[in-house]
């Protein structure tokens, strides 16, 4: 096992973590959901309004786009403002308290500073938090946001190759099940299609899998970092590796 | 070994320090990271096999409605509904027009055998001088008590129904209260169980961190490649003391617990017992009183429906005399019984008919449905409550690997632990430490 050069040994002190399902129930929050629950019931009466007459696919999908527009417009005004006293809660909390990363409390089993209450408490407070005026200290997390190596043409074509082997699979199944005569037939069947799923999956992912871990792992030691997370389980701080990974991915 | 690294282990200076622990792992210094790769030990826990029987059959679902979807040719939303009420609206006239054929046929076949019997009667009369009028009265009472018989017959059948229906409805009112019941202490002991556990997960971690800084110590001085045999010796023997006071408390703790839990059982066991036996007297209770109530409505009604029944008089039908000889009764008997068998066979057809549009039409219906959409539904409900017992069930297996892993991190002096990691390029992988712990619990 390969360590994190001394320099850089982890503080663990340094490291909090924050309960995201406890900020979806506060009062503010759910008071925005409940608004744009209703605004979304109401909208997609309207859609269906206005598409009963409609046959022409295209003018229903122009009409979806249109309505989806719409959504995710109220969301942003609804939603984005709340998000973003949130985020300035946390990076306050955390600067208060000196951490060099905040992440999701589901990926924490064990230690760390749970800062949830005190950014609830910061949320929920009469002014506005202040932002923090210094950016986190190194962290020796590292993060990688995954949706960005998703996009790259090679991830994107297996995915889209592995897709269109999917649906072929599924359909050729489909007509293989309603021939099958006996149980015994279609449980064949059944392994028959999973084992193909697998066996593509093996030919097709698991290599950019094997290549991604091995990069990330690579850009973590080079960067002396001591873990690597997903960008999703990343909440304030951490040290972004993404643009290394990419780079050593192409 | 490398008189840089001997120094190294010597000092104890660098993060990569390891000594050799009681579980015979290595411990690093105290407050490093430490991460688990959380899918191994889902596969080590006990529970395992029954999370992946669980997979198993929701997989085995997910196929049959996939293939099931494939059998259905797509129709655009529009023109499924529109299909769908053109062939309601068949259904519908086809029932109409079943029912007036039907009603249109009884009527036919009762107007003939009016006038075949009244013909009977008119040419028994002219024959026999005498018309035998008794003996129709005779008949027509014989008929009456027929009707009556029937009448009554088709009441105690109704009765006898209507109590098979309780009596059904009790049954499953008693299975669902039962279900309950043992769910509800199911979760009771569940609850009580789970609680036990962190107590007991709680204290060996409690025992831990307090024995971590005592450990730690030992642990580095054993690691000090020039130690006498003598000191080597007394520091395995405390560390074994240690082991030993861990190990005795906790087990001290969980058999108490056993105690506990096999108590909460048996209360559980004896208190689900009374109370369905209560809820079952009461529903007896409830059942007879409804069932003797419906059998004095009956009684009542069938007297009103005796009374009312049919007597052919002067404007009701032929008009029979009161005595009939017994030749002209059988001829009556058997223009009935012709009558009533010619109309049977008729209606036949018609309901034959109509059974056959019915069919073509639900063919039709499936066909645009799609297969078997009853069976998709219950398939769906069966996959998410397969979905809900998954989730319960790996909630569980989730939190005891996460209490193994907490002691493991407090005796090894690891400050945090991570899941989900994508790269561990330098933390402490705890595990198979953590595969070691689960995997005893089988035991």
């Amino acid at each position: 096992m390969a360590f994190a050069p001394a320099t850089l040994a982890a503080d663990v002190t340094d490291v909090g973590y924050f309960d995201q399902q406890a900020m979806a129930g506060i009062p503010r929050f759910v008071a925005a959901e409940r608004q744009l629950k209703a605004y979304g019931d109401g909208l997609n009466r309207e859609y269906a309004a206005r598409v009963r007459g409609v046959k022409n696919q295209d003018v229903q999908a122009r009409i979806m786009q249109e309505y989806k527009n719409k959504m995710v417009d109220k969301q942003r005004e609804l939603i984005a403002p709340l998000s973003q006293r949130a985020q300035i809660a946390i990076a306050s909390v955390a600067s208060t308290r000196n951490l060099s990363v905040v992440v999701d409390k589901q990926i924490v089993i064990y230690g760390g500073q749970d800062i949830t209450q005190n950014v609830i408490d910061l949320f929920n407070g009469v002014g506005d938090p202040v932002p923090p005026v210094n950016t986190p200290p190194p962290s020796s997390i590292g993060f990688v946001d995954t949706s960005q190596i998703n996009t790259l043409p090679k991830v994107k074509q297996a995915y889209a190759d592995f897709q269109k082997f999917n649906d072929d699979q599924r359909t050729a199944f489909q007509q293989k099940m309603r021939g099958a005569k006996s149980d015994a037939d279609r449980q064949q069947l059944m392994k028959d299609f999973q084992k193909s799923m697998d066996d593509k999956r093996k030919q097709l992912i698991d290599p950019l899998s094997d290549q991604t871990k091995n990069v990330i792992a690579s850009v973590a030691r080079k960067r002396g970092l001591i873990l690597v997370i997903d960008r999703q389980s990343l909440i304030y701080g951490g040290t972004d590796i993404t643009t290394d990974v990419v780079n050593g991915l192409k | 070994m490398s008189v840089c690294a001997a120094a190294l282990l010597a000092t104890g200076c660098s993060q990569t320090t390891s000594s050799p622990s009681s579980g015979g792992t290595p411990v690093r210094g105290a407050e490093a990271i430490g991460y688990v790769r959380m899918d191994d030990l889902v596969k080590k826990h006990p529970l395992y096999p029954e999370l992946s029987r669980l997979d198993d059959d929701m997989q085995a679902l997910q196929f049959k409605q996939l293939a099931a979807s494939g059998a259905a040719p797509s129709l655009p939303p529009d023109q499924l509904r529109k299909e769908q009420a053109e062939i309601n609206k068949e259904f519908a006239a086809a029932t109409e027009r079943a029912k007036a054929a039907l009603k249109a046929k009884q009527d036919e076949y009762s107007k003939r055998e009016a006038e075949a019997i009244r013909d009977a009667i008119g040419s028994a009369g002219a024959i026999g001088g005498a018309p035998g009028a008794a003996a129709v009265g005779n008949s027509v009472n014989s008929e009456f008590k027929t009707q009556a018989r029937s009448v009554q017959a088709g009441a105690e059948k109704n009765l006898d129904a209507y109590r098979k229906q309780l009596v059904a409805h009790d049954n499953a009112a008693l299975r669902a209260l039962q279900n309950s019941l043992n769910e509800s202490a199911a979760r009771t002991y569940g609850t009580k169980s789970e609680q036990v556990q962190k107590a007991e997960a709680d204290f060996a971690l409690a025992q831990a961190q307090a024995d971590a800084s005592e450990r730690v110590a030992l642990n580095a001085k054993l690691s000090n490649l020039v130690l006498d045999d003598a000191t080597r010796e007394d520091a395995r023997k405390q560390l074994n003391v240690l082991d030993h006071k861990e190990a005795d408390g906790l087990a001290a703790m969980k058999n108490r617990d056993s105690a506990t839990l096999a108590a909460l059982r048996k209360q559980l066991r004896d208190s689900t017992s009374a109370e369905l036996d209560r809820q079952a007297a009461a529903m007896q209770a409830q059942t007879l009183a409804k069932i003797n109530k419906r059998e004095s409505d009956v009684r009542q009604q069938l007297v009103t429906q005796i009374n009312a029944l049919p007597v052919p008089g002067p404007n009701g039908g032929p008009m029979i005399p009161a005595n009939v000889s017994p030749a002209v009764r059988d001829k009556l008997k058997a223009l009935h019984q012709k009558y009533q068998d010619e109309f049977t066979k008729d209606a036949n057809v018609t309901v034959a008919q109509f059974n056959k549009t019915r069919d073509e039409l639900q063919k039709r219906m499936a066909l645009i449905t799609g297969v078997d959409v009853g069976g998709q539904n219950a398939s769906s409900q069966q996959l998410d409550a397969l979905e809900k017992q998954r989730r319960a069930l790996y909630d569980q297996m989730l939190s005891q690997i996460e209490r193994e892993v907490k002691i493991i991190a407090a005796r090894r002096g690891v400050g945090v632990v991570l899941s989900q990691v994508m790269a561990p390029s330098g933390g402490v992988d705890l595990t198979d430490d953590a595969e070691k712990d689960i995997e005893s619990l089988h035991e």
